[in-house]
């Protein structure tokens, strides 16, 4: 299995071959060992960033710029008569976000340990100014932004970032502990119990559905035991059944009621509910095997609404067809992979978890994405990582990947 | 141990990753291959089902023209206003949206709002047939809302349509016909010529987006819209308006109570030139009832009642009497009788007629009366004519005998459609309709009694005693113009059929010439032009409005110059209920005035005779500043005899003024002295004289006299004048006298 998606010198760090001998020291001293050894190169085989992932970082966001430039074009000259009002935003944090990606490369991960805790109180703080400070949307819509003059900061990517940080280095510190219910499982549900309150009450449904995946996720990491997550997955059935019943769950349920029926609508009101999963539908479909060709779409054209943000997908469908599709999600599919086999190199239990919690966040928002604009998942607002409009979401993710690179960085001393 | 916690993050972190990469990654492949391949075809019809806008492009009607290029009717663009409430979200955009094209509009935006709130509809009609200004007006709101609410962008659409116009109003109203709401012909040549004015709708397959504009793409397929046909018609709105003019003044002269028709038509050709029908209606407003009196009386009504007078008035109003009506052509059919006659030699120029005032047509029933109850004595064939003596035509007819009557009835065409391209043509009928008749049917039938004509029958069989014997199909449209004004089809004459050899025809028309200047049609006389006709009077039998009361159609029907015959008239008035109701009194001094006036529109030139030219008028000069000598001796010259008034010896005024008509020898008064003009006369009692009286009063009173009718005969006595006796006028004005004779008249049955 793991041939298909390698190839070259990925086979140079396949586990067998990183079977050596390691100092059981603890993680500090080690680290400032390698730091020392190491020479300013920014691409190395050896020592330097893992030049396969950074290429394919860059590669992807390219390929997510350009598709993202062609699906908000129309959209964006109509509601602001100027075609590149998103792609020009977008690409000015795409190169904020580079130059956080390469800094972050370079900054000692371990550092990260000191502000795990701090960076979740911090995010909670966002998340509660936003909820507090008046919406510029108006007072119905969902409060989501923190407005910050030029831009503005979706506070639950920040949080996301500090959930799996804080998760990290909770697993990293008690890993003994895990399988306790003290250690391995209230941590978790405090932070995300927390997290999740907030985010119910911008609403944001699908940054909660995410946040507990991501907890779930590194709690399994952490070594939690299995049993564990067949109990939270029945509470947090029973939780959402609860919240159904008493009608709190409006927002989410307007959303879901058209699931699965864009097609099959009887009345104009579900019509117009699943006005956006059918177009998108009508996109994906349009694209067949090889797609209309780029910048060829028709959905984009007013049918799909916000075609630059969680839907863009669509559109590459229907641009680049089922072959363009397939190419895009085996590219992250790869760099998904190749994400977690750098983490797993680390040399400590926090650089590990966190590398490969970070990587698993990618991997599960494009499956997320993917599965709402196919209606597959009722449409919650999942973005698709590095193609999705949102220059909070495309700084952190590439901050992020710096953080991975720089375990690829410090992970190299077991090659030699 | 740290290194087994390592490897165990290490293991689970591979599961996770196969899990994420497996698991997650490959069902989202998986269903885009579903949607993509399997469902591909299925959704993507969808999505080109949406994008694809199919908007017909509707197409210009043609206008019609008359034959020398006026416009009578021709469609504008205007446009119809469409709210589609579906896409409101809230009660606020409803309001801005109402408010804003109340505003627009010129309406209730109250009235809007009940539009708007009709959430599940997409086409709810605001406002119909809005103009250019009012419709960019509409446009820039639809930007601005769009600009404002992304949803709204369709809610406003515009549709084009077209509007008809007719520049005449009630101008050959039932000729013309006019268009219902959808732009359909309904009467007239826009029914008949409906498939050509229509033209074919376009239609533009367009990718719009979602908002209704188009996409950038290079994909249109545009079917363009071809304009409807424009018509050229064989109408000429001069004679038209002659017609109109003359039959409108009869209508009130006359005191006629169920319309008028006047028809005029190219004998050779069987181009119509003209076709009145009166009371005419308003074109532009069809619906209402043109009659003030009649649109009162219904208004007072109310409920069905109402409903079925108003429809009752206005399929009336519109119906086209000269083609729809049929009636008794009463003695314009001896016409008809007299040409079979001399056809089929049942009756030649030489045989004789005695007339005692009434015949008994056979044996065993009751004599039939003539209208001259002293009987018209011994007559030729020609002057039995003239008197339109019925004994005389119930010889004729018995001789003619039963089948060749019903004979020359087909085939001068009163038992089939004359075949004109207008709609609701009725036919004449016949005794029974296998052509049978009894012996007094063959006697009432031979002075028109019995069967019925349609005017336009009866114009047409008089073209064919004009044009020497040969039937033509009247026609209406003379071209038909593509929308850039090529020309298509042209209508070529058709001529049906040899009725009458050339030689009855000339005899038909030098006897109808005669009739014209002597005979019973003498008011029909136009002077110094040779006119043929052929007076007429009919019972309504079975169709007056009251019982006991007889109701008449007083009818006129000939040709001009009788030498070389053009055009052919029929004037035909129903029910006039003034003192005056014979076809000689009412319909003849009607086509007389039509005569007059087509014939030199025409350029038919005027012959006049020795006698007439003594009483045409000529034109007065200007013998202003002129000293006495030089205008008298230029008033001479002009056939004037000048008078004087006043002392001086420069003219200051005269009377007529330059440019007044009046008869050779006529009176100019030239005025030295400036107040010599305050001098009056009274106009005396002109009416009931014969023109040598007329002459010496006008004398005695010293106005001028302009004479109408036939003048030349001295048995003919003044009916009319044009300024009331007793009034106070300038010596030297012109005062119009008509001439007439209602001594001498034809047949009533």
């Amino acid at each position: 299995m793991l041939q298909s998606y390698t190839y070259g010198e990925l086979d140079n760090f396949s586990e067998q071959s990183r079977k050596k001998k390691q100092k059981t020291e603890n993680p500090v001293p080690l680290n400032r060992r390698s730091r020392k050894r190491k020479k300013f190169r920014v691409f190395s085989k050896g020592e330097g960033l893992d030049l396969p992932f950074f290429l394919l970082i860059v590669v992807v966001l390219i390929i997510g710029l350009i598709m993202m430039f062609s699906a908000s074009y129309p959209y964006a000259f109509h509601r602001y008569d100027n075609s590149y009002f998103f792609i020009k935003r977008q690409v000015i944090f795409a190169l904020l976000g580079l130059g956080a990606m390469i800094g972050l490369s370079y900054f000692d991960y371990h550092h990260l340990h000191i502000v795990a805790a701090p960076s979740l109180g911090v995010a909670w703080f966002l998340m509660l100014l936003v909820l507090i400070l008046p919406s510029a949307e108006g007072d119905d819509a969902p409060k989501r932004w923190l407005e910050l003059g030029i831009f503005r900061l979706q506070a639950s990517e920040v949080c996301k970032f500090a959930l799996i940080l804080f998760m990290a280095n909770w697993g990293s510190i008690y890993y003994k502990k895990m399988k306790t219910i003290k250690f391995g499982i209230m941590p978790g549900v405090i932070v995300l119990g927390i997290t999740g309150f907030l985010l119910y009450l911008e609403p944001h449904y699908s940054g909660i559905v995410i946040c507990i995946l991501i907890v779930a996720v590194m709690m399994f990491l952490s070594g939690v035991p299995i049993i564990y997550f067949g109990i939270a997955g029945v509470a947090v059935g029973v939780l959402v059944f609860i919240m159904a019943i008493t009608g709190k769950l409006s927002y989410a349920m307007e959303r879901m009621d058209g699931w699965g029926q864009a097609l099959e609508y009887t009345t104009p009101e579900m019509w117009q509910t699943t006005w956006q999963t059918r177009n998108s539908l009508y996109a994906i479909g349009s694209g067949g095997l090889w797609g209309m060709g780029l910048g060829q779409s028709r959905q984009k054209y007013m049918y799909l609404p916000e075609p630059q943000n969680d839907f863009v997908f669509a559109i590459v469908c229907e641009e680049l067809g089922l072959i363009g599709a397939l190419i895009i999600l085996t590219l992250f599919a790869v760099l998904v992979y190749r994400g977690i086999k750098i983490s797993q190199r680390a040399t400590d239990k926090f650089g590990m978890l966190l590398g490969v919690g970070l990587m698993a966040q990618i991997g599960l928002q494009v499956v997320l994405n993917i599965l709402v604009i196919t209606d597959f998942l009722p449409n919650t607002g999942i973005s698709l990582p590095f193609f999705s409009y949102g220059g909070s979401s495309l700084v952190m993710l590439l901050a992020q990947m710096g953080i991975v690179m720089n375990i690829s960085r410090t992970a190299t001393l077991e090659k030699q | 141990m740290g290194d087994n916690f390592l490897s165990g993050i290490k293991a689970r972190s591979t599961v996770l990753m196969f899990l994420i990469i497996l698991l997650g990654f490959g069902s989202v492949m998986s269903r885009l291959v579903y949607l993509q391949i399997i469902q591909g075809e299925d959704l993507s019809e969808r999505a080109v089902e949406q994008q694809l806008s199919d908007t017909a492009v509707s197409a210009k009607r043609g206008s019609i023209f008359d034959r020398n290029g006026n416009t009578l009717a021709s469609s504008a663009s205007v446009w119809k206003v469409i709210l589609a409430p579906a896409y409101f979200e809230n009660d606020t955009q409803r309001k801005y949206v109402s408010e804003n094209l109340a505003n627009i509009l010129g309406m209730d935006s109250s009235e809007i709002m009940e539009l708007a709130k009709k959430s599940d509809s997409y086409y709810q009609t605001v406002k119909r047939r809005i103009e250019s200004d009012e419709r960019d007006k509409i446009l820039e709101f639809i930007n601005e809302v769009s600009k404002k609410y992304d949803r709204l962008a369709s809610v406003i659409v515009l549709e084009e349509d077209y509007k008809r116009y007719y520049p005449y109003n009630d101008f050959a109203a039932s000729v013309i016909g006019f268009t219902g709401s959808d732009g359909q012909g309904l009467s007239g040549i826009e029914y008949q010529y409906d498939s050509y004015l229509t033209g074919v709708p376009g239609r533009i397959v367009t990718e719009n987006d979602g908002w209704g504009t188009m996409m950038p793409f290079e994909y249109q397929q545009k079917e363009d819209a071809q304009d409807g046909n424009s018509l050229v018609l064989t109408i000429d709105e001069t004679i038209q308006h002659f017609l109109e003019k003359y039959l409108k003044q009869g209508i009130i002269d006359y005191k006629v109570e169920e319309g008028a028709v006047a028809i005029c038509m190219n004998v050779k050709t069987g181009e119509l030139l003209g076709m009145a029908v009166e009371n005419s209606f308003d074109l532009n407003n069809p619906y209402e009832i043109a009659d003030e009196n009649l649109r009162k009386s219904v208004e007072k009504l109310s409920g069905t009642q109402k409903e079925e007078r108003t429809n009752e008035l206005l399929a009336k109003q519109w119906r086209n009497k000269a083609i729809s009506d049929s009636y008794y052509p009463g003695s314009v059919y001896k016409v008809i009788t007299a040409s079979a006659a001399l056809e089929e030699h049942a009756a030649t120029l030489s045989d004789t007629y005695f007339c005692s005032g009434s015949l008994v047509p056979y044996e065993g029933v009751k004599p039939i009366r003539c209208h001259n109850e002293s009987g018209h004595g011994s007559q030729t064939f020609a002057e039995a004519l003239c008197n339109s003596c019925n004994p005389a035509f119930m010889m004729i007819g018995k001789s003619l005998g039963m089948e060749k009557y019903w004979e020359y009835f087909q085939s001068f065409g009163f038992n089939s459609r004359t075949g004109i391209d207008l709609p609701g043509e009725a036919t004449g009928l016949f005794f029974n309709q296998d052509g049978s008749m009894g012996p007094t049917d063959l006697a009432i039938g031979s002075f028109g009694q019995g069967i019925t004509v349609t005017p336009i029958e009866m114009v047409t069989a008089m073209s064919t005693v004009a044009n020497g014997g040969y039937s033509v199909r009247p026609y209406i449209v003379k071209q038909i113009m593509d929308a850039s004004g090529n020309v298509v089809e042209t209508t070529e004459p058709v001529i049906k059929r040899q009725v009458i050899s050339k030689e009855t025809a000339d005899t038909m028309a030098q006897i109808l010439e005669k009739n014209a200047t002597e005979g019973t049609a003498k008011n029909g006389y136009v002077a110094g032009y040779r006119v043929a006709g052929k007076t007429g009077t009919s019972e309504k039998i079975g169709q007056s409005r009251k019982q006991g009361k007889i109701d008449y159609i007083a009818s006129y029907c000939g040709f001009a110059p009788a030498d070389d015959p053009q055009i052919a008239l029929l004037v035909y008035f129903d029910t006039p209920t003034g003192e005056a109701y014979y076809g000689s009194q009412v319909a003849a001094p009607v086509f007389a005035g039509i005569m007059s006036e087509i014939c030199p529109y025409l350029g038919i030139e005027a012959q006049y005779t020795a006698e007439e030219l003594e009483y045409v008028d000529t034109v007065a000069g200007t013998y202003l500043t002129m000293s006495l000598n030089e205008a008298f001796a230029k008033v001479r010259e002009d056939g004037f005899e000048p008078y004087v008034c006043g002392e001086g010896n420069t003219v200051l005024a005269q009377v007529p003024q330059e440019g007044s008509k009046i008869p050779r020898g006529g009176r100019v008064m030239l005025y030295t002295t400036n107040d010599s003009t305050k001098e009056t006369v009274r106009v005396p009692d002109l009416v009931g004289y014969t023109v040598k009286q007329v002459n010496e009063l006008a004398a005695e009173y010293n106005i001028n006299i302009s004479f109408s009718g036939s003048v030349d005969q001295d048995e003919v006595y003044s009916y009319a004048q044009s300024i009331s006796p007793d009034e106070i006028v300038s010596p030297g004005t012109v005062v119009t006298v008509y001439f007439g004779n209602d001594d001498v008249d034809d047949t009533v049955m």
